[in-house]
């Protein structure tokens, strides 16, 4: 790769703080992987990733929360061990669980989307219960979509066979089923979040 | 322990990062196209041999992806199941399992890309791949989620030893996970803004210098390689 010479071009302040925030919150979405509570409702672990996949959204808007959730992934795939179970590289999206990875730039632009809209960011402090309960659930049902159509591609050695009816109950029954209960404990938890005193910044 | 780069001096090691991103590509493409057992058994060697020239070996990277292995052995028993006679059909199970299989191969052979590849080097090969400013922004926030993911988990841990020494343990799920959480979002807050003042302060600039990325022979090689791999979709 040739070195540039021809002088520094400065990163703008707001696109600074944006790079560093995505940065941050595709970390704290890894560190979040590592986090497992016992479910009271169903035998697999909760894990909190998907709750920084809602909280970059909320926290960042829809454009900087998709593109740390791009982070993340790209972060992973190149090997920095962020997904379930200390996971990393290309291989971690083409396994069972694959599909559920890639939704969440989707998922968490859909939930700063909806919580925001498209003008600028609100505290989400200020951002209505209802409101953020919309996101969350929007955003739950495309990862749960896509981890469902995900496995049942990576599941069947023929595209027309994944998308068989049968292929997709199957899947989301293996895949998906277990874990939904959890996601409505992350959901409640999200918003008692963004309404804490403790937070101050934001 | 955890999927991750491995000092070493191996033939993987020294080829070009884009030329092992190729390579894994067309392993994929290769696995995909031809799920069969004729076709999968061509590959299985590849994918055995693959990580020993990373200085690893295939029980190392089972090891790592323990995590997918129930999905792996799940989905051909759900598959052969049927409500009633005969509960249990052998035919769809037996295709489902290879593609299980074929999942396994294409592991083995992308945790090699982990084992052989520096952060410096992906992240290179990231601002490469990629053009313009969206690659000096993604490089360099590719290199702040290596650096950033140990502290925060340091943060998430600390904080949930602190929560279960004042009996957090007794309170309900969704209280212990918003008072983990929380504390992990204010300190990650706290961070990425003292992050932005130090990038600030060091002129952050979209055109700094990378590590030169040089093709050698052995790299044009391994990228004749995957093109052969990836072309045997066609086939």
């Amino acid at each position: 790769m040739q070195t540039e010479t021809d002088g520094v071009e400065l990163v703008g302040d707001q696109t600074v703080e944006n790079i560093a925030r995505a940065a941050v919150f595709a970390a704290l979405t890894g560190a979040m992987a590592y986090v497992s509570f016992q479910n009271p409702v169903s035998p697999a672990p909760v894990t909190l990733q998907v709750l920084g996949v809602f909280l970059a959204g909320l926290y960042l808007g829809p454009v900087w929360g998709g593109a740390s959730m791009v982070l993340y992934l790209i972060a992973g795939g190149v090997g920095a061990p962020v997904f379930a179970g200390g996971g990393s590289g290309l291989g971690t999206f083409v396994a069972p669980t694959g599909g559920y990875l890639l939704s969440y730039p989707f998922a968490a632009a859909l939930t700063g989307l909806v919580a925001h809209g498209t003008t600028e960011l609100a505290d989400p402090r200020d951002v209505g219960v209802a409101k953020l309960v919309a996101a969350m659930v929007a955003a739950t049902v495309v990862i749960y979509a896509a981890g469902t159509v995900g496995f049942a591609i990576v599941q069947r050695p023929s595209l027309a066979a994944a998308f068989a009816p049968s292929t997709l109950v199957d899947a989301f029954l293996v895949a998906g089923a277990a874990f939904i209960p959890a996601e409505a404990f992350k959901i409640a938890a999200a918003i008692g979040i963004t309404r804490s005193d403790q937070l101050n910044a934001a | 322990m955890t999927l991750a780069y491995r000092p070493g001096g191996g033939v993987l090691h020294r080829l070009d990062p884009r030329a092992k991103l190729a390579l894994q590509a067309g392993f994929a493409a290769a696995a995909f196209a031809h799920t069969t057992i004729l076709g999968l058994a061509a590959l299985t060697p590849v994918a055995v041999v693959v990580p020993r020239l990373a200085g690893a070996s295939v029980r190392d990277v089972l090891g790592e992806f323990r995590a997918v292995a129930p999905f792996l052995l799940a989905a051909p028993a759900v598959a052969g199941l049927t409500l009633g006679e005969p509960w249990f059909r052998i035919a769809p199970a037996a295709r489902v399992a290879l593609a299980s299989y074929r999942v396994l191969l294409v592991l083995l052979v992308a945790a090699t890309y982990v084992y052989s590849t520096p952060v410096r080097d992906s992240r290179a090969a990231v601002r490469w791949l990629l053009p313009g400013k969206l690659g000096a922004a993604t490089g360099i926030g590719v290199a702040l989620v290596f650096r950033f993911l140990p502290v925060l988990q340091g943060d998430l841990t600390a904080r949930r030893d602190a929560v279960n020494a004042r009996l957090g343990g007794e309170r309900s799920i969704r209280e212990r996970i918003r008072l983990v959480a929380v504390g992990g979002l204010g300190r990650a807050l706290s961070r990425a803004d003292r992050l932005a003042v130090a990038l600030r302060a060091r002129c952050f600039a979209w055109n700094p210098t990378s590590p030169p990325l040089a093709y050698a022979r052995r790299d044009w090689l391994a990228t004749a390689a995957a093109a052969g791999l990836a072309g045997t979709v066609l086939v």
